[in-house]
């Protein structure tokens, strides 16, 4: 195992998104500070209790789950897919470093990103509106292991992705689509029959009740199913993006 | 002898219908300044890509210090620092933190890393602009930093892909001087090129390499004599006596007036001719000496210049 190589990768990745945090960290900050202020201040008064729950409280957990996931995997799939592209990928390829050193260097620097964009949108949640955190180290974990699993993700799809349109695509097309129909906004049960069912097979929608269980303790699916998705995720595309890249495919020819 | 730097047997790879290497066989010893000389497209970037662990091999073996370059990659990629011909490009980061990342990729901590750092930087006259992000650097400085890149672990073996591609004069003589320096320090140097001048003063030995295949291989001074077309071309004044014979020992070809002779040593060969000439009543007007040159072994080899 080269470690010295490897947390250098990591020192490369984590260094490259905090050196542009304008594009990478207040962007997050500044969409939820607004859905705060927008629902918090308008539409909260017109819309009633969730569950039990004030709207702004309800959503906030959702709008940390949608920025550590869409971060996460954003960190890699555009710094494996830039690499690429700027040629900067030999420089790794030659070196005596495995595709799963490679590949776990990245995963880590885009698991540090979700999770650094996680926890600040919990920040803000807590000082703007005083959002209570019921398990503080659960909800943590939970944007870790999240983190980890969309970074994987993301790995992989800068791994197969060819041009940015590519990857504009599955970002656009799929992940934020899957995040808003996760139930960010809403409670799956005031969707009817037929979107609750389509609810169940959005693995995003598990992240969402998964953090909206450890933060208010409220959920629509078991905590313990949310868990395992996570777990489930995370070793899929864990395993998944480090054979791809031990195997060459796609960058290597 | 001891273990080769370098030694390549069998070599292939295709890609698609396209043979880019057709059974390469190479052997570099440690030590040695050792040319890959070919036109664009002849195999040279893929053959030392395949060594460096950025193309599969098809068939053949790669090994470097006696081990292959798949099963022992960390061993052999540790032994070799590459300057590639394409220029990376990084937004995010000084040069000096790019180099820092380099050493730690094999394995050097930054204490370790930093007088090597430094040296290079000042070496190469980067010094002053360690806090520039690439883009602020101009070509030279780039390919320079390029170099730095590929030394930054102090590996035994550097491949250099057309070093000097695209760069002026005055940097391309800066580089020859480094590149020997290096050398002269017990560098194995591979470097592939497609100016023939760079070859021939700077290689112990040079393959020419075209379509995949390597046609020779030898030192320049012996590919040169074996292949090479010397020549000394003789303006001679107005001729009166048609009898050639005294000629007779030369090849020589004759255009009016003007004759061309192919030798193998223009040194030794011109007093002959000179002599030969003198024995008769024609007036010499003027003498030139063509040099034979890896142009004149790639010409013959292939039937065309490198450069076509």
């Amino acid at each position: 195992m080269n470690w010295i190589g490897l947390s250098t990768l990591i020192q490369r990745e984590v260094g490259r998104f905090f050196s542009v945090y304008r594009q990478t960290v207040l962007p997050g900050l500044i969409s939820s500070g607004l859905y705060i202020t927008v629902f918090g201040f308008t539409l909260e008064q017109r819309i009633s209790d969730i569950q039990g729950v004030p709207y702004t409280l309800f959503i906030l957990p959702g709008l940390i789950m949608m920025n550590t996931l869409t971060n996460a995997t954003s960190n890699t799939a555009s710094s494996m897919l830039q690499m690429k592209l700027l040629q900067q990928l030999p420089d790794l390829l030659t070196a005596p470093l495995s595709g799963a050193e490679i590949a776990l260097a990245y995963i880590i620097g885009g698991t540090v990103r979700g999770v650094v964009n996680g926890v600040l949108v919990l920040l803000l949640g807590v000082l703007l509106i005083g959002l209570p955190v019921m398990n503080v180290m659960g909800t943590i974990g939970f944007i870790f292991l999240v983190s980890w699993a969309f970074a994987s993700m993301g790995l992989l799809l800068g791994q197969l992705a060819e041009s940015w349109d590519q990857l504009a695509m599955m970002q656009n097309f799929f992940l934020t689509p899957l995040s808003f129909l996760g139930g960010i906004f809403y409670s799956i049960n005031m969707l009817p029959e037929w979107a609750q069912k389509l609810s169940y097979i959005n693995p995003i929608y598990y992240m969402i009740n998964g953090i909206r269980y450890t933060i208010l303790g409220i959920s629509n699916s078991s905590i313990s199913t949310s868990f395992w998705m996570a777990i489930f995720l995370t070793a899929l595309f864990t395993t998944t993006a480090i054979l791809l890249m031990q195997s060459g495919k796609k960058i290597k020819e | 002898m001891s273990i080769p730097a370098i030694e390549v047997s069998g070599l292939t790879k295709s890609y698609g219908d396209v043979q880019a290497l057709r059974g390469v066989d190479i052997t570099i010893q440690k030590g040695e300044f050792f040319g890959l000389l070919g036109p664009n497209g002849a195999g040279k970037t893929t053959l030392i890509n395949i060594l460096t662990g950025l193309v599969f091999r098809d068939n053949g073996t790669t090994n470097v210090f006696g081990k292959d370059t798949v099963k022992n990659y960390r061993f052999t990629r540790s032994k070799i620092g590459i300057a590639a011909q394409e220029l990376s490009v990084d937004w995010f980061f000084p040069i000096e933190k790019l180099l820092f990342f380099q050493a730690g990729y094999y394995g050097l901590k930054p204490a370790e890393a930093k007088p090597k750092i430094n040296d290079l930087l000042e070496r190469l006259g980067l010094s002053e602009k360690r806090e520039s992000r690439l883009r602020q650097l101009s070509g030279g400085m780039k390919r320079r930093f390029q170099l730095a890149k590929a030394l930054v672990h102090d590996p035994e073996i550097i491949i250099l892909d057309e070093p000097t591609a695209g760069v002026d004069v005055e940097l391309r003589r800066d580089l020859w001087d480094y590149l020997r320096d290096m050398h002269s320090g017990g560098k194995t140097i591979l470097l592939t090129t497609h100016y023939i001048e760079e070859a021939e003063m700077l290689c112990e030995n040079v393959a020419i390499i075209n379509k995949g295949k390597i046609l020779k291989e030898g030192s320049p001074k012996n590919l040169t004599d074996e292949l090479g077309k010397a020549g000394i071309t003789v303006q001679l004044g107005k001729i009166e006596n048609a009898d050639e014979s005294y000629l007779s020992e030369f090849t020589y070809t004759r255009e009016e007036n003007r004759y061309h002779f192919s030798v193998k040593n223009p040194d030794s060969a011109m007093p002959q001719i000179i002599q030969q000439l003198s024995k008769t009543d024609v007036q010499i007007q003027s003498i030139e000496c063509n040099v034979s040159s890896l142009e004149d072994v790639f010409l013959n080899l292939t039937g065309k210049g490198i450069n076509e």
